[in-house]
């Protein structure tokens, strides 16, 4: 127990160390997490313009239909 | 025959295919980074001894020395990338570039901190105007002129080439700084480790420092992969590729 | 119709850009008021004795030069850029890397020399040694069209974005680190009867490197900037 606690105080240079790797750590956590989360963000938007994209297409088909149900009849 | 690797390079430099490469090889980047770090940590912490004039406060060596190294290494991996970027005008180069810059600015950062953290128990200050801590400031404020740069375009290619180019003139700029700033004044030890001829730390020291450097090294490589391929998705959003990614991403 | 000279070219480029500049004469007096402003400033915060007031005088007045040359800074190519004369100047015969050699001749001239015919009064008002104001004069004269050929590169690569005066500033530090040390350094050792020679030989080096290389660097800056 007592090897732990010198092994913390660092010779009395805790305050020093410790916060040198939290700066380490931290930095290097967080350079990791944003790309992940610009991912999640730039699929989601994808997705949704995808969604819109679609339910346009299927809109102007149906317009298309209603207006001139003999274009429909015709083509195969 | 022998052009087999202009080949591949050329063939992986299209997005998809680099896409794809990059997520093969990312995680045992990650995974070797994560390894060489913990054994430089054990053996940086636990295992080294203490120094006899610094105490345990040369400690922070193990993260200072490497996440500078990195911040250079990094500078010049963006540098490169740019020049390609600009003469061949490859999309993926100027991704590297972009890409490179804010995770150099992250290691600039770090090794800003770590450095004042060391330098006020051994010099007795946070901060001191010498050649090395001024060049590393210098470099971070380049780093962040490149970000900025980069984003203040709409168009994100013609911003990518834009930050490119005052990417280069930096390079330019950093050898000029140093000398000016070491013209101008110094108090700073001198540098302990040289890559060539004999090095003037124990070996117990030297040996943690080697790993965490290349901890950094596959770090670098992990996270640079790992933007890159969001980037790309970012850049590439109408093309059939990127769709089907965000249709199977949506049905898992 | 024949394709008027170089020296033509050049010359009208200067004479237009002059031509336009005086028809604002207000805003060349901005960056010169400011100057006044900055400098004036120092005395009511660090207190009026003279020999705190010499000791640092050197140095304020450059970077209150360097701050003022940085407010104009801004507005070197923006007219350029809205009326759309830049890009007519980017698709002319002439080489573009002259044309803009001249436009930075022209706003070094609008500025920076103005801000320069005035530090005699901004080292008075510092209680500068009169012996070293000479001195202060040539750091002066070689700093600031460096820092115009610098600052030019910098607001060609800016030229196609909205915002950018903030920007302009964190790209400019790092490059004017240099300039800055050389051009103080020279007036430093002065001031304390030291041989100045040797920062002011770095000073006209670094300015006769800008001058070759700096318009060919804002050329190639604005064809990535306009490329649209």
């Amino acid at each position: 127990m007592s090897s732990l606690y010198a092994f913390l105080a660092m010779g009395g240079y805790a305050i020093y160390v410790w916060p040198a790797y939290a700066v380490f750590f931290i930095v290097l956590i967080a350079d990791t997490v944003a790309p992940s989360l610009r991912r999640r963000r730039v699929l989601r938007d994808l997705r949704t313009r995808m969604a819109r994209q679609a339910s346009r297409q299927q809109r102007s088909r149906t317009d298309l239909a209603d207006d001139n149900p003999t274009l429909t009849s015709a083509s195969p | 025959m022998s052009n087999w690797i202009p080949l591949w390079l050329h063939k992986l430099s299209s997005p998809p295919t680099f896409y794809r490469f990059a997520g093969t090889l990312r995680p045992w980047a990650m995974a070797l980074a994560v390894l060489f770090g913990v054994i430089a940590l054990y053996g940086g912490l636990v295992l080294a001894p203490a120094d006899y004039q610094q105490g345990d406060a040369y400690r922070i060596i193990f993260i200072h020395v490497p996440c500078a190294w990195m911040s250079m290494f990094v500078y010049a991996v963006m540098g490169v990338s740019s020049l390609i970027a600009l003469v061949w005008r490859i999309k993926l180069a100027e991704v590297v570039a972009m890409e490179s810059a804010p995770i150099g600015a992250a290691f600039t950062f770090i090794t800003l901190v770590t450095g004042s953290l060391w330098g006020k128990p051994m010099w007795g200050t946070w901060w001191t105007w010498d050649a090395r801590l001024t060049s590393e400031l210098v470099l971070l404020f380049l780093y962040l002129g490149v970000i900025g740069l980069y984003h203040s375009f709409e168009d994100r290619r013609q911003g990518a080439r834009a930050a490119a180019f005052l990417a280069l003139i930096g390079i330019i700029n950093v050898p000029i700084v140093h000398f000016s700033v070491n013209w101008w004044n110094t108090l700073h030890q001198g540098s302990t480790v040289k890559l060539f001829g004999p090095s003037k730390i124990a070996w117990g020291m030297l040996w943690p420092l080697l790993a965490m450097t290349l901890a950094t090294k596959f770090y670098y490589i992990a996270s640079l992969f790992h933007r890159a391929r969001v980037d790309l998705l970012a850049l590439e959003g109408g093309k059939d590729w990127v769709r089907q990614i965000a249709e199977d991403e949506a049905r898992k | 119709m024949t394709r008027p000279g170089l020296a033509a070219a050049c010359a009208a480029m200067l004479r237009r850009d002059l031509t336009l500049a005086w028809r604002r004469r207000g805003d060349i007096a901005m960056p010169v008021l400011y100057a006044l402003i900055v400098t004036m400033l120092f005395p009511f915060a660090l207190g009026p004795e003279d020999t705190l007031l010499q000791r640092i005088a050197g140095g304020v007045i450059l970077v209150t030069v360097l701050l003022a040359m940085l407010l104009a800074l801004d507005g070197m190519f923006s007219s350029d850029v809205e009326d759309g004369s830049l890009e007519q100047l980017v698709l002319a015969p002439q080489p573009l890397a002259l044309m803009m050699g001249m436009k930075i001749l022209a706003h070094w001239m609008t500025t920076a020399l103005p801000l320069i015919v005035i530090a005699p009064l901004l080292a008075a008002m510092l209680h500068l040694p009169a012996a070293v104001i000479p001195v202060l004069l040539l750091a002066l004269l070689l700093a600031t069209p460096l820092l115009s050929l610098l600052g030019a590169v910098l607001v060609a690569l800016t030229a196609g974005t909205r915002r950018s005066g903030m920007l302009l500033a964190l790209m400019l530090l790092p490059l004017c680190v240099p300039a800055v040390i050389f051009a103080a350094g020279a007036v430093a050792a002065a001031q304390q009867g030291l041989p100045w020679i040797a920062p002011v030989a770095w000073l006209g080096a670094a300015l006769v490197l800008a001058v070759v290389l700096a318009p060919l660097a804002c050329a190639a800056a604005l064809r990535i900037a306009l490329d649209a």
